[in-house]
């Protein structure tokens, strides 16, 4: 049975609640319940709940502080995810929500014992501690992993969130939906901007919600002047965690029903920064016991929630927000046993109690029992975004605060609190003029001025020590401490004490560890200034970092065909490919004895016009191309600079002024480049155009003794007799009905065979008109796979399986290709400069002695213990039975008949015959010429 | 020899019930959802290539990052410096090429790109919102108007984007290699999820008073079917 919601208030004007909808949810393993519109926290609270979680280091109890997403003591796990902010997060029926940092249980945390010997883990400790020696880290890592902080991960993957991204280009971004942030998109908007209004909590309103009448009425107003306002996008729940140059924003919204979270990646015009202000903490001893609280705190549970906050209370006020504070209070039923001003000079000293509030001591030594305490001590500028813009707050004494300076960079603006104070009515007002100014696009000149500040006191710690970094756990000893050690600057501290480096980033913690820090250096706080605020300005997941990962891929017009047919998919690049259709073996088998086609659609296409392709082909191959006849094809190899192999691949000739240039499929694109670079930046006045062609055909290979035969049956237009259409030719027809097709006689296979490239919207028909008029002569798709074994049977190279980052022409066994007397071509000088130093390696045939053991690619050759060389194809060859390899060797070994030791990735040694010519398989060529 | 004329087929999956039209297989399907996603590969594409400064480029009349229908209510991209794509009818891909005056210009590339490319039409008010989940281009209208034409990353995919709206309703056009199409096309549905978005079949090309008529005169004389 839930326990009774002693601390629920009567409605409130300003309640979130909807008392109609009673929410259940377990916290500890307990039942509670609550409304819709009630926080995680305030559920809690209404239930007389005080203690939400453990503190990082110490392990002790904490409560509400700020009842907002910064509060650092309501940190919890629901379900699965952990971390979630109970003051901000809504209530949902059926959460279970236990507590963080815990064990084993709330009420008894063992971890606490840390508290006692708190005083020997003062700033520095694990550094100092755990150094050395150094053998014993892995068994400190265990220990200390132990004693991590935070929720706890399921492990299992959320297949159900989702996270996007979109972009904007807004005119004007503000951060912040206060009274000055809605005043100033009205006016931006009115001026006709395209304005994108961003607030971190669920509603806008800023502390216009927990006001007076008078505050809940204009808060109405603005709203619906928002509302009705056209140009205004309102995000709720959402928060500017970045500002990049060019008022690059990263905006992440949470407000969606159908993502988690989708983060916005805006360019805006303007950034109209208006969070308001942040209540500070005060330091004193026990500031961290459950029941302390700050005035904002109180107001927003009273008003927003309708949570009695406690039964007597003790107030430090330094405002009129805490006077409000005050009034809200007794308004609630709360008896208000003190009010402790500190305008006229009074303080606290302590709280008192273990678990909780049991009273307080004053300065002048009065104790008062109550079970809450209420500070109102001053605030703090959330300058983070102005900081990313490269701004630095500086320190105004009277206002106790550090401020906006008066040069913020160009389109990026400050209004309302964070700029200065004034009623409600000049907040608005003040963000109205800076709203007009951001859509106006002024420069500084033109910026309204900032609000004035009233008096303050600058009050930041009492005589007492207490906590500064609620999130850290750092205390204001540890911070005096640090600065002893010579820590004393604000960078200096926050890195060795860990101080601001919490979730709130600072915002709670920052004026205070800077003011405890000057009061231990004597040197004034406008001196040591903030630390600089960095992104994100809240925290982000990693998923909303993600967002929606795309990953374009490709497929060939064939590709409804393979998955039919049940291919092994292989991911080649951004290509899906069919590796093989279940027997590789025997798709091989099945060229070498009869005909089958392969999609080679991937291989790169580039179209080449104009009458300077031959120089341009010349200067990117390493071979001659000046005399390719029309209707000629060629093979090429390109080096790049340094002489090392770039791409293969053939060219063909198709008119006087037309080529068609094929390269490797995954080098297509960097081909095309490499080309473009030479003739953009080397040769401008070469008429060339080149033009990607890859995918406006799809490309099939036909290959095997019976491929001629195949091919009559589908071919107009082409005589294909061996004389008429001899090796190394291409021919344009009809193929299956389908005109403009493409035909290259060319052997990769080693096998008689043609290269199609048919449209590519013709692709499949072609392809299923092939299998279907050859299915007599035993026409069957054979995948990559195959194609792989049958290459490596006859010996030719694969450019970036063959060869490496650092394989020249001459190593790749290419030496008769590369024409040193040509005048010049790219990679010339340092081929020039190889071919004298002589060859160090060389590809070469090699086939195991024991031709049942296939060796692993990469597998080295060595001699002894020192490598010589090392295997780069190896496969079983279904046409010899063996197993047959392509590999790398010292000069020296690569003689034909020298056996070589093959070093397996399991520590055996075998021994590898080199092969007189690189062909395992027809040497001749008699089969790809037939 | 195959004794029926071939069908082509573009890279996406017909979306419902197939029907052949023009001699392509296309989507039957006809919507009327607010925001509409069409495969529109089917459209006649050919590429120009000439100096940028030339007279075919004058002939043209139309800079690089605009598109404007001609006389002949051919759509012309200015896609690229020196480069234009042509959009006409099913089947036009001769008769545009054969319009492209190549004599006066040093160097000229006219390349039928019809089947290299896949072509998509996004249409609805909500387009520019459905876009910009994949596109980090300003879609506003201050920056690219109704016949604005750019090259972006589109998903992360490299796509030729043009603002083509279709009788005052907003609408893209917008073109990837073929072999990412079904990618595209796939990504555009998932963004447009949230306005509702559907796929759409393959209807006479919009915007065209004219081009709808050249469309209906070849199907009445039987040449585009």
């Amino acid at each position: 049975m839930s326990p009774l919601a002693t601390h629920r208030l009567d409605p409130q004007p300003g309640e979130l609640l909807d008392r109609s909808r009673p929410l259940s949810f377990t916290f500890e393993g307990n039942p509670y319940t609550g409304f819709a519109g009630d926080s995680i926290a305030s559920a809690l609270a209404a239930a007389g709940v005080r203690v939400f979680s453990r503190s990082f280091k110490y392990h002790r109890p904490r409560g509400i502080l700020t009842a907002s997403h910064l509060d650092p003591g309501c940190t919890v796990q629901v379900g699965d995810e952990p971390n979630v902010r109970a003051a901000a997060r809504g209530l949902a029926e059926g959460m279970a929500v236990h507590a963080q940092n815990a064990w084993p249980s709330l009420r008894l945390d063992v971890r606490a014992a840390n508290g006692v010997v708190g005083r020997f883990l003062t700033a520095g400790f694990y550094y100092k501690t755990f150094m050395a020696p150094q053998r014993l880290w892995p068994a400190y890592e265990r220990v200390l992993g132990t004693f991590a902080p935070g929720g706890r991960m399921s492990g299992a993957v959320d297949t159900l969130a989702e996270y996007d991204q979109r972009y904007a280009h807004p005119d004007v971004v503000v951060a912040g939906g206060g009274p000055a942030g809605m005043g100033a998109a009205l006016a931006a908007a009115q001026a006709g901007a395209e304005v994108m209004l961003v607030e971190q909590e669920h509603e806008l309103g800023g502390h216009l919600r927990w006001g007076g009448p008078a505050e809940l009425v204009l808060l109405q107003d603005l709203r619906a002047a928002v509302a009705a306002a056209p140009g205004i996008e309102v995000l709720l729940d959402s928060v500017v965690v970045g500002r990049f140059d060019g008022n690059w924003l990263s905006i992440v919204q949470r407000d969606l029903p159908h993502v988690e979270e989708r983060l916005i990646k805006a360019r805006a015009a303007a950034l109209v920064v208006a969070p308001g202000l942040v209540e500070r903490p005060y330091v004193f001893a026990g500031n961290d016991l459950p029941g302390v609280m700050l005035g904002t705190a109180v107001r927003r549970l009273i008003n927003l929630y309708a949570v009695r906050p406690g039964t007597q209370a003790v107030v430090l006020t330094a405002n009129p927000e805490g006077d409000a504070g005050v009034a809200d209070l007794q308004r609630a039923g709360v008896e208000v046993a003190a009010v402790l001003d500190a305008r006229r000079g009074e303080d606290l000293r302590r709280a008192l109690g273990r678990g909780g509030v049991t009273g307080v001591e004053t300065a002048d030594g009065r104790r008062v029992a109550c079970d809450t305490v209420v500070t109102s001590i001053g605030w703090t500028a959330p300058t983070s975004l102005l900081n990313m813009a490269g701004d630095r707050p500086w320190y105004d004494p009277s206002a106790a605060r550090f401020r906006p300076s008066d040069d913020l960079p160009e389109g990026v603006l400050a209004a309302g609190g964070i700029s200065g104070d004034g009623t409600v009515e000049e907040l608005v007002e003040h963000g109205r003029s800076v709203g007009a100014a951001a859509a106006a696009g002024h420069g500084a000149a033109g910026r309204p001025a900032a609000l004035p500040v009233r008096a303050h006191p600058e009050r930041f710690r009492a005589s007492t020590h207490g906590i500064v970094d609620y999130s850290e756990d750092v205390s204001s000893k540890d911070i005096i401490a640090a600065a002893a050690e010579g820590y004393d600057s604000s960078e200096l501290v926050k890195r060795y004490t860990t101080a601001t480096m919490g979730p709130s980033q600072g915002k709670l913690e920052t004026v205070n560890t800077v003011a405890v820090l000057a009061e231990a250096t004597g040197r004034p706080i406008a001196d040591l200034g903030t630390t600089v605020w960095r992104p994100p300005y809240a925290p982000i997941s990693l998923g909303a970092l993600a967002g929606r990962v795309h990953e374009p891929v490709r497929h060939s017009p064939m590709q409804p065909w393979h998955e039919a047919h049940g291919a092994a998919q292989l991911i080649a690049g951004a290509w899906i490919r069919p590796d093989h259709y279940g027997d590789p073996q025997a798709e091989a088998r099945g060229v070498r004895e009869a005909v089958g086609i392969i999609d080679v659609t991937p291989l790169g296409k580039l179209d080449l016009r104009g009458p300077d392709v031959p120089k341009l082909l010349n200067l990117v191959y390493v071979n001659k191309w000046s005399k390719l006849a029309e209707g000629s094809v060629r093979y090429g190899v390109m080096c790049a600079e340094d002489g090392v192999v770039m791409d293969d691949g053939v060219t063909g000739r198709l008119g006087s002024e037309r080529y068609l240039m094929s390269t490797t499929s995954s080098g297509a694109a960097t081909v095309w480049e490499h080309l473009e670079n030479w003739l953009q930046t080397e040769h401008p006045d070469w008429q060339v155009h080149v033009t990607p062609l890859t995918t406006y055909y799809a490309s099939i290979n036909v290959a095997g003794p019976r491929s001629r035969e195949l091919l009559a049956r589908v071919t107009e237009g082409i005589d294909l007799s061996p004389e008429a259409f001899p090796y190394m030719r291409v021919r344009t027809g009809r193929i299956a009905g389908v005109d403009e097709c493409l035909m290259w006689r060319i052997g990769f296979t080693g096998e008689l065979s043609y290269e199609l490239h048919v449209p590519a919207s013709y692709g499949l028909q072609a392809w299923e008109a092939l299998l279907s008029v050859g299915a007599d002569l035993g026409c069957a798709a054979f995948g990559v796979e195959a194609q792989r074994i049958l290459r490596l049977e006859k010996g030719h190279l694969i450019v970036g399986q063959d060869t490496d980052g650092l394989t020249r022409a001459y190593d790749a066994a290419l030496g008769p290709m590369v024409k040193l007397d040509k005048d010049d071509f790219v990679g010339r000088p340092e081929l020039f400069w190889q071919e004298q130093l002589g060859e160090q390696t060389r590809l070469v045939a090699l086939q195991p002695v024991d031709g049942t053991i296939v060796p692993a690619e990469a597998s080295q050759i060595v001699r002894r213990n020192a490598i010589v060389g090392r295997i780069t194809s190896s496969r079983m060859s279904p046409t010899l039975g063996r197993s047959v390899c392509l590999g790398y060797v010292e000069v020296g070994l690569a003689e034909p008949g020298t056996v070589v030791t093959v070093l397996l990735p399991d520590g055996r040694r075998i021994a590898a015959a080199v092969q007189p010519q690189l062909a395992h398989v027809d040497p001749e060529g008699e089969r790809l010429r037939a | 020899m195959p004794d029926t004329e071939p069908i082509a087929r573009s890279p996406i999956r017909i979306a419902g019930p197939a029907q052949i039209r023009f001699g392509w297989e296309v989507s039957a399907v006809r919507s009327t959802a607010a925001l509409r996603l069409g495969d529109r590969t089917p459209l006649a594409k050919v590429l120009v290539r000439a100096a940028p400064e030339g007279r075919l480029a004058a002939a043209l009349g139309v800079p690089f990052g605009l598109a404007a229908r001609d006389d002949h209510a051919t759509l012309v991209i200015g896609s690229g410096p020196g480069e234009w794509l042509l959009v006409g009818p099913p089947g036009s891909s001769a008769e545009l090429a054969g319009r492209i005056e190549t004599a006066d210009d040093a160097l000229v590339s006219v390349l039928d790109f019809t089947h290299g490319r896949a072509l998509l039409r996004l249409t609805g008010p909500d387009g520019a919102r459905a876009l910009a989940m994949l596109c980090p281009v300003d879609l506003a209208d201050r920056t690219t108007p109704d016949g604005a034409a750019f090259r972006s990353a589109v998903a992360g995919l490299a796509t030729d984007v043009v603002r083509d709206d279709v009788d005052g309703t907003r609408s893209y056009l917008l073109h990837c290699e073929r072999s990412s199409g079904q990618f595209l096309f796939d990504a555009l549905l998932d963004a447009g999820g949230e306005y509702g978005i559907e796929p759409d079949g393959f209807g006479y090309p919009e915007n065209s008073v004219q081009l709808f008529e050249q469309v209906a005169a070849a199907e009445a004389d039987g040449s585009a079917e």
